[in-house]
């Protein structure tokens, strides 16, 4: 009698959870269509209107605050972010219940806080959106806590390069530069140095060239006269042509979000078990990269002659399809444990009833479905620049460029304001895919 | 009996099942501390200013300047940075030690720079609208002779679930007149955050 109960609770629970079936990324497809035509505020208007799981609330305010910061409206952004981070908070301890949940259904009736690279991306964010505020010290307080992050993921896995994010010591060590906290900046300068090394061996990350100058520039600052000649070497850079080429008062921090991080697609296998009649699913999930056109931004500095291009400083495509390929065995261990629990209600079923059987079994492999969740605003790559600029008002120029040089967009940013001594950020995100249409509506 | 009994429990478990499903709000004392999350709240930005102000009042300069100008000191709150892993509400916070130093009377105060502004354009105003018996002239302002300036300062330390919070305020008040550091005051706050490691 109790054991029908249970049967009968999975099978209702089976049809209910079949009415929402359809995967996270699948029914993200009309945003990415906004952000692919480059419409932002049609991409927010479609986010906000989508219905969202109470589980899905990291990912409801990390889309949010990425599409307002895409609309100019940082302070915003930055309300969602920290809704966002509060979702990480609050369930990070794992769920009695959810856990039992996902044993018998699947992993998406976890909530959902985001993989490490997400939650890191959650302060950079938070702490970009205050440098175009021109709040320093509140971009300083995300880098405190992203290094506390960072901290507590080194302490969890302490030889896994993904516990080491290399942009988010970049950009710590321009934050504290710009205060003028230089053994910090310089502290941050060479973690960033040693994650950007660890991430060479494991996707073939490059060592931004401004990382190198940086290193020389600062350890000749703070006085490290040894560790100074030590990275010239290394380098292969001369400490005299840097001081030239940084010779400027104020400075420009110009970061360029290009494309759309990977989406989690599902791959499953279905078959019937000859030897006990029923069907038997698999569902795991696989990244598959988002079309990205544009290979750099170049920045002309219109009165002065002076011009730089972007250089990739954090990989978030590959960060995230080495976070999975590291997560994949604990997913695919968890999937085969669920699929022998739902082979076994369904077979002690069958043997009170054969057609009762068979519709366990059937609602058991319709919700045997990948967690395929992650956050799809994110761009592929974050590119930054660095350019040396005399104080006073400046009209800077940005030009998309094509891997073979072909420019896809001009824009321009006017009354650009850099102070003595001071850095000013600036940002632009990029998210089309389609080339052709770009250049028919060439801005 | 056994029916009864099972539609009793039922009923029960439901009712109790309601009563958690609406929001419940309840007064409290704003006196009364509650910590939350561990991170900085009211009962901090209270206590850290009331104390701070107290010992600052209690220093030999405060005698020293009363003995030489003959009159209670002014003062204006400059900046206070927050250099925390929070983002605390410094407005907050300011508020706090303006009341406290007000409230103690031992102290004049004024008006800071973003208010001052406001209230010159008010006066400017006056000039041109105000009857000659209520208008308030210009360059009648009462400078201040001392700047209370601060940080706040936090340091953590973690192991698994346990959080240590090391918050650390200081405050110092500079003389305008000759930039005499007169006062430095610290007060440390230690909290110790545990959290669950599961969840219902």
């Amino acid at each position: 009698m109790y054991r029908q109960r249970l049967y009968l609770a999975f099978l209702s629970l089976g049809i209910v959870l079949l009415g929402g079936c359809a995967s996270y990324s699948q029914s993200h497809r009309l945003i990415q269509q906004s952000l692919f035509n480059h419409n932002p505020a049609k991409a927010l208007e479609l986010l906000e209107k989508n219905s969202h799981s109470d589980k899905d609330l990291f990912l409801y305010h990390a889309d949010k605050a990425i599409l307002l910061r895409m609309l100019g409206k940082y302070a915003e952004s930055n309300i969602e972010i920290e809704q966002a981070k509060k979702q990480v908070a609050e369930f990070s301890a794992s769920s009695i219940t959810e856990e039992g949940a996902a044993f018998i259904i699947n992993d998406s009736t976890r909530t959902y806080i985001g993989t490490p690279v997400e939650q890191v991306m959650l302060h950079i964010y938070a702490a970009l959106n205050y440098l175009e505020l021109q709040q320093i010290d509140s971009a300083r307080v995300e880098i405190l806590q992203v290094d506390s992050r960072l901290r507590s993921f080194a302490e969890d896995e302490p030889d896994n390069p993904l516990s080491f994010d290399p942009f988010a010591r970049y950009l710590s060590g321009i934050i504290y530069e710009d205060l003028g906290e230089w053994s910090d900046a310089m502290i941050a300068y060479r973690k960033a140095y040693e994650a950007y090394l660890s991430h060479h061996e494991l996707y073939q990350a490059g060592i931004p060239q401004q990382l190198k100058e940086s290193l020389i520039l600062l350890s000749n600052k703070v006085g490290l006269k040894a560790e100074q000649k030590k990275y010239e070497k290394t380098f292969n850079l001369k400490l005299a042509d840097l001081n030239s080429l940084h010779s400027q008062q104020g400075e420009l921090i110009f970061t360029f979000h290009n494309g759309l991080a990977p989406i989690k697609k599902e791959h499953s296998a279905q078959l019937l078990a000859v030897s006990t009649g029923r069907f038997v699913r698999i569902s795991l999930p696989a990244y598959y990269e988002r079309n990205k056109i544009i290979s750099k931004l170049r920045i002309k500095i219109k009165n002065l002659q002076q011009s730089t291009t972007t250089e990739l400083t954090e990989d978030i495509n590959s960060l995230a399809i080495k976070t999975l390929e590291n997560h994949l065995p604990a997913i695919t261990a968890r999937a085969m444990a669920r699929v022998v629990a739902k082979d076994k209600i369904a077979s002690d079923a069958g043997d009170k009833s054969p057609l009762f059987g068979l519709l366990i079994n059937l609602v058991g492999v319709a919700t045997e479905l990948a967690d395929t969740r992650s956050w799809l605003t994110l761009p592929a790559e974050i590119q930054t620049a660095r350019l040396s600029i005399p104080q006073g008002k400046h009209t800077l120029e940005i030009e998309l460029l094509t891997d073979n040089n072909r420019i896809i967009l001009q824009k321009k940013f006017e009354n650009i304001q850099i102070a003595k001594n001071r850095k000013h950020y600036l940002s632009f995100h990029w998210a089309s895919s389609d080339l052709m249409a770009n250049l028919n509506k060439r801005h | 009996m056994k029916k009864v009994s099972l539609q009793f429990v039922s009923l029960i478990l439901f009712t109790l099942m309601l009563a958690g499903c609406g929001t419940q709000v309840s007064r409290v004392d704003v006196k009364e501390s509650h910590d939350l999350s561990g991170a900085w709240n009211d009962t901090d930005s209270r206590l850290v200013s009331e104390e701070m102000i107290t010992d600052m009042l209690s220093h030999p300069w405060y005698r020293t300047h009363s003995k030489r100008s003959q009159s209670v000191p002014v003062a204006i709150v400059g900046t206070i940075r927050n250099l925390s892993h929070e983002h605390i509400n410094l407005n907050t916070f300011i508020a706090d030690i303006e009341r406290a130093m007000i409230n103690s009377g031992k102290i004049d105060f004024v008006a800071s720079n973003q208010e001052r502004s406001e209230i010159r354009d008010e006066r400017k105003d006056q000039d041109l609208h105000a009857t000659e018996s209520s208008r308030k002239a210009m360059g009648q302002e009462r400078g201040a002779d001392y700047m209370l300036k601060g940080s706040i300062n936090t340091i953590i330390d973690m192991d698994g679930s346990t959080q240590l919070r090391y918050y650390q305020v200081d405050l110092t008040l500079i003389s305008l007149k000759d930039n005499r550091k007169v006062w430095l005051g610290q007060k440390k706050i230690k909290k110790i955050v545990k959290n669950s490691k599961l969840r219902f």
